[in-house]
């Protein structure tokens, strides 16, 4: 279990990192090319398949909106440990990225049979700033 | 406010300042850049005094260039004496085939089907894109082009070709190409949302 502090400290380490990675991929995605895949080759696939966008709206736009979200709470957040509603706004947006996140990695899987490596990195990133919510939680129960 | 709370706001702020800073400037910078393109190079289609002269540097087995495809058959139908399209190689190291590809096409380009072999390249991509060694479905879309066979092999293996893309592939680095496709209309980078676009903003260079 970790403190509230170093918990807060681990979202927006996360956030940022994720928010650099969305950008990225926001940023190639506006312009249509090909995306570098650091491994495998995959990346141009999940780019040109029609989950690339939902409504209109580039994937990669919903993961800045998210991270810059989580940033700015984080940023709230280390004035005042632990307020209440910070921390479930945290953990109702964090559930629906992982879930979300779980989604279009079983899109990836079993519909696109492609892996994109910088859109598999922001779900791991997801996950890690999820667990870092969860696991303060517990300490707080127990 | 507490001291933690201002350091991480204030790198927050620098973070967001550098990322989406970094994007503008990117992207204008794209848009308004004349590069200096050697048009000596690459295979041509339409005439040299062309008003529109249309460079694109692609890489065979980029799932994007076979996706642009279409439009650009669009303006290889066009009035050959008012666009001129250039295709030049810009095999991606992360793909195995792209620069056998190339060389297939340019070998193939030897015995005056370039253009014959870039279709057949793009339309069967997804089968030898997969393969661990394509270099016998190439040897079956030259026998279904009637080129020949041995004279492919000798073009393919010779320092020539060889020479050939690595220039293409020096050109592109200079002019900062990391990705494909990439195109350049009358030496300005064009910066596409989406490939419909691709079209009209030949078309807007036309009536200029």
């Amino acid at each position: 279990m970790i403190s509230f502090s170093l918990s807060n400290r681990l979202i927006f380490v996360f956030s940022l990192l994720g928010l650099s990675v969305a950008s990225f991929l926001f940023y190639k995605y506006g312009l249509n090319e090909s995306v570098f895949c650091p491994i495998g080759k995959g990346c141009d696939i999940v780019r040109t398949s029609s989950y690339s966008h939902i409504l209109g709206i580039p994937i990669p736009f919903l993961g800045v909106v998210y991270y810059l979200t989580m940033a700015l709470l984080s940023v709230v957040h280390s004035h005042q440990l632990p307020h209440k509603l910070v921390r479930k706004l945290q953990l109702l947006a964090s559930t629906f990225a992982v879930g979300f996140g779980v989604y279009l990695t079983f899109l990836e899987v079993f519909v696109i049979r492609a892996y994109c490596f910088w859109c598999l990195m922001s779900f791991i990133i997801s996950v890690v700033i999820f667990l870092a919510i969860v696991v303060s939680r517990y300490e707080i129960r127990n | 406010m507490k001291y933690e709370t201002k350091i991480l706001g204030a790198i927050l702020i620098i973070t967001v300042v550098i990322l989406f800073g970094g994007i503008f400037l990117l992207s204008r910078n794209q848009e308004n850049n004349i590069f200096q393109i050697d048009y000596s190079r690459g295979q041509k289609i339409g005439s040299d005094s062309a008003k529109v002269r249309m460079v694109e540097f692609s890489d065979f087995e980029c799932l994007a260039c076979s996706a642009v495809e279409p439009y650009i058959v669009k303006l290889r139908a066009a009035d050959p004496s008012k666009i001129q399209l250039i295709y030049r190689h810009f095999p991606l190291s992360q793909h195995a085939h792209s620069s056998q590809a190339a060389a297939l096409a340019e070998a193939a380009g030897e015995q005056g089907k370039f253009w014959e072999m870039h279709d057949k390249l793009l339309e069967t991509q997804a089968k030898w894109s997969s393969m661990n060694d394509a270099t016998a479905f190439f040897m079956d879309l030259v026998k279904e082009l009637g080129l020949d066979e041995d004279k492919i092999k000798q073009t393919m293996a010779g320092n020539v070709i060889k020479a050939k893309i690595d220039s293409d592939v020096a050109e592109g680095n200079s002019l900062g190409i990391s990705q494909t496709p990439t195109f350049f209309v009358n030496g300005r980078k064009l910066d596409l949302q989406k490939f419909e676009d691709l079209d009209t903003l030949v078309e807007q260079e036309l009536k200029k």
